[in-house]
């Protein structure tokens, strides 16, 4: 319907969203681009004081101590769910825009997870750096095969922001609902434990959350340095994509009749 | 000539989502893919071509569906049914400065929005000093838009649309902020588009801005295509409608005066006038008008004749014993007057005869009757009547 808008300027005007949101989310605060570094590094040594004095927390049968393990999840996680839930209210938070002006709407939410994808990415990177600095061997070699694991989870962000984004625009308290449920999600999946540490018939139904996927092919990856190619890599890689379709489909049908729930 | 936008039986209904469970059943009323149960009909049936080179004025009172229909027609909003098919560049006005972010610079809040228009980064930089130029803030592209006047938001959002290009150019009523000569600024740009074979479709209440800026007009009543065609005969019946229902109750009221007078009117005709679409004549045209008065003691009765502009302006109004005039006796109690305004001048627009039967002494008014009639014409001149004139021609001298 925007009809003669190329590609090009599409682009354009979602690298635009993407910087703007940067802008205003992390580099425009007091305290800058320090923080972003900052921030995750000071909740690593939390944890790490938190899980390893006082819950004297292990992970069975690995070389590999714990605040690594937890920090190679904890990153993508956090990007994840932030990124997520930020995006849920960029459709509600654009109201004024959406009724004025003729864009694809679907670049709101998709701008928003990216921006703060980014953003993490970078404080994951700083932690990736202290961990080595400390005594963790961090698989360098293997960080290339680690990125499209990332652009993958980015990708199943985007898919669920777009739903719940659309969503929120009906039921007005998806944004309520959703931060419990994060929570709710970041404890049934591996991240805090270990997979090996949950009863058999339990663990066997929680391989069904795909984050569980994520979470094993970065530890993997990066701390153990070993590859995982398989059946299950090729059906997690079609099932986000499905997903993504699915969810851009189901934006795209409400995307023109936003304005009349506003 | 290129069809650029076109509409077939479009409606829209805003569906009722005050409370949760309405909100949800519009949800599954569009995940099913039909139309809302009940709502708001904003839109009703509306079908529209615009060809290339077209500029259309969409006029109707508050709330008739004029901004609707262009938020359809740009996408910006799904029509409930019928199709909405476009093939061209629209840069859509449909707010001046929406979508500009307080807390960003003007040079920022120029390249967002050149990009919500479809503009490339590499083009928007190409561009640039055609934009500060036409926007002409100064130094002030550089502070945050939160600093701006209102009028300073519209000059650096209208700059980004004349720097965009378009090929269809949709405005809703964004002329009417700024001051006069910013008006004057984009009026001007209006009118260059337009010469170089733009588009336009612009909302506008200012019928003048209208009859200068467009050939065509559409008149959107109760979301209802009410009459399209030239832009003249539109908004001439448009006005004579907004005009007449504000003066409906006072005009009522004036018949109703004289009541139970002796004196009456019988008949008041414009003879010559009334081709069966109701009484009008074209401009210039000379007015004749008869009255037929009772007289209950068979004296001639004196009247006045007068010309009352629809909104209650009156023009012009003569009694015949000022004058000397005496009627034709009908019969032993019917008399009738007839006169002849030579080329009255009146301005197109809708005016009303007035006539008023008097008792013999020209003291009393006894009875007022009405009759409503249309000036037909082309001329864009402002007033009630057209002065004679000429002007110096720097020529001849």
């Amino acid at each position: 319907m925007t009809g003669g808008n190329t590609k090009k300027a599409d682009l354009a005007f979602f690298r635009n969203l993407v910087q703007r949101q940067i802008r205003q989310d992390y580099l425009e605060n007091i305290t800058g681009f320090a923080w972003l570094v900052l921030q995750p590094l000071i909740l690593l040594a939390v944890y790490a004081f938190v899980f390893t004095t006082i819950f004297k927390s292990r992970i069975p049968d690995s070389e590999v101590g714990f605040v690594a393990y937890l920090a190679v999840a904890f990153w993508p996680w956090t990007a994840f769910s932030e990124s997520i839930l930020k995006a849920t209210h960029s459709i509600t938070g654009n109201a004024a825009l959406i009724g004025k002006v003729a864009f694809a709407t679907e670049q709101l939410p998709l701008a928003m997870v990216c921006a703060t994808f980014l953003m993490n990415m970078i404080g994951y990177v700083a932690v990736l750096l202290v961990l080595q600095l400390i005594g963790t061997d961090i698989h360098w070699l293997y960080l290339p095969l680690a990125i499209p694991v990332l652009v993958l989870l980015c990708l199943l962000a985007c898919s669920i922001a777009l739903f719940t984004s659309a969503i929120q625009v009906f039921v007005k308290d998806t944004g309520q609902i959703l931060p419990p449920l994060m929570t709710l999600w970041f404890f049934m999946t591996p991240i805090l434990y270990s997979p090996a540490q949950l009863p058999a018939g339990l663990a066997n139904v929680m391989a069904w959350n795909p984050m569980n996927w994520f979470v094993f092919q970065l530890r993997e990856l990066l701390l153990f340095g070993r590859i995982n190619a398989g059946l299950t890599e090729v059906l997690t890689l079609l099932g986000v994509v499905a997903l993504a379709a699915l969810f851009l489909a189901f934006f795209r049908r409400f995307s023109g009749h936003f304005e009349d729930f506003f | 000539m290129t069809t650029l936008i076109s509409m077939n039986g479009v409606g829209k209904v805003y569906p009722r989502v005050h409370r949760p469970w309405e909100r949800m059943r519009a949800f599954a009323s569009i995940l099913a893919g039909h139309e809302p149960k009940d709502g708001a009909q904003v839109l009703t049936d509306i079908d529209l071509e615009v060809v290339r080179g077209q500029s259309l004025g969409i006029i109707g009172e508050n709330g008739a569906g004029k901004s609707t229909l262009l938020k359809v027609m740009t996408g910006v909003i799904q029509p409930s049914r019928g199709t909405v098919r476009v093939n061209t560049s629209i840069a859509a006005l449909l707010e001046l400065g929406a979508g500009f972010q307080p807390e960003f610079s003007g040079l920022d809040n120029v390249r967002m929005s050149a990009s919500i228009m479809g503009m490339s980064n590499t083009m928007v930089e190409q561009r640039m000093d055609e934009i500060l130029a036409f926007a002409d803030i100064g130094e002030y592209i550089h502070e945050p838009v939160k600093h701006y006047s209102s009028g300073m938001v519209v000059r650096l959002a209208f700059a980004v649309v004349t720097a965009s290009r378009p090929e269809v150019l949709i405005t809703d009523e964004v002329l009417a902020v700024g001051d006069e000569s910013f008006q004057k600024k984009c009026i001007r740009w209006i009118e260059r588009f337009l010469e170089d074979g733009g588009t336009l479709l612009m909302v506008s209440h200012s019928m003048y801005i209208v009859q200068k800026l467009c050939q065509r007009a559409l008149w959107i009543h109760h979301g209802k295509i009410q009459q399209y065609g030239e832009v003249f005969p539109v908004t001439q019946s448009y006005l004579a409608w907004h005009e007449g229902r504000a003066t409906e109750e006072k005009r009522l009221r004036d018949a109703r005066r004289g009541e139970g007078g002796q004196y009456r009117i019988r008949k008041l005709e414009l003879p010559g006038h009334d081709d069966g679409s109701g009484p009008g004549l074209r401009m210039g045209e000379d007015l004749h008008a008869s009255l037929t008065l009772y007289s209950p003691d068979g004296r001639p009765p004196v009247v006045h004749v007068g010309i009352i502009r629809i909104d209650g302006t009156p023009v012009y109004g003569v009694t015949s014993d000022t004058d000397g005039a005496h009627p034709v006796k009908v019969d032993d109690h019917h008399f009738r007057y007839t006169i002849r305004f030579a080329a009255p001048g009146l301005l197109p627009g809708s005016y009303h005869l007035r006539g008023l039967a008097m008792d013999p002494e020209g003291i009393r008014v006894f009875d007022t009757q009405e009759r409503l009639f249309q000036v037909n014409g082309n001329s864009i001149d402002v007033g009630i009547v057209r002065l004679d004139h000429e002007w110096e021609d720097p020529g001849s001298s």
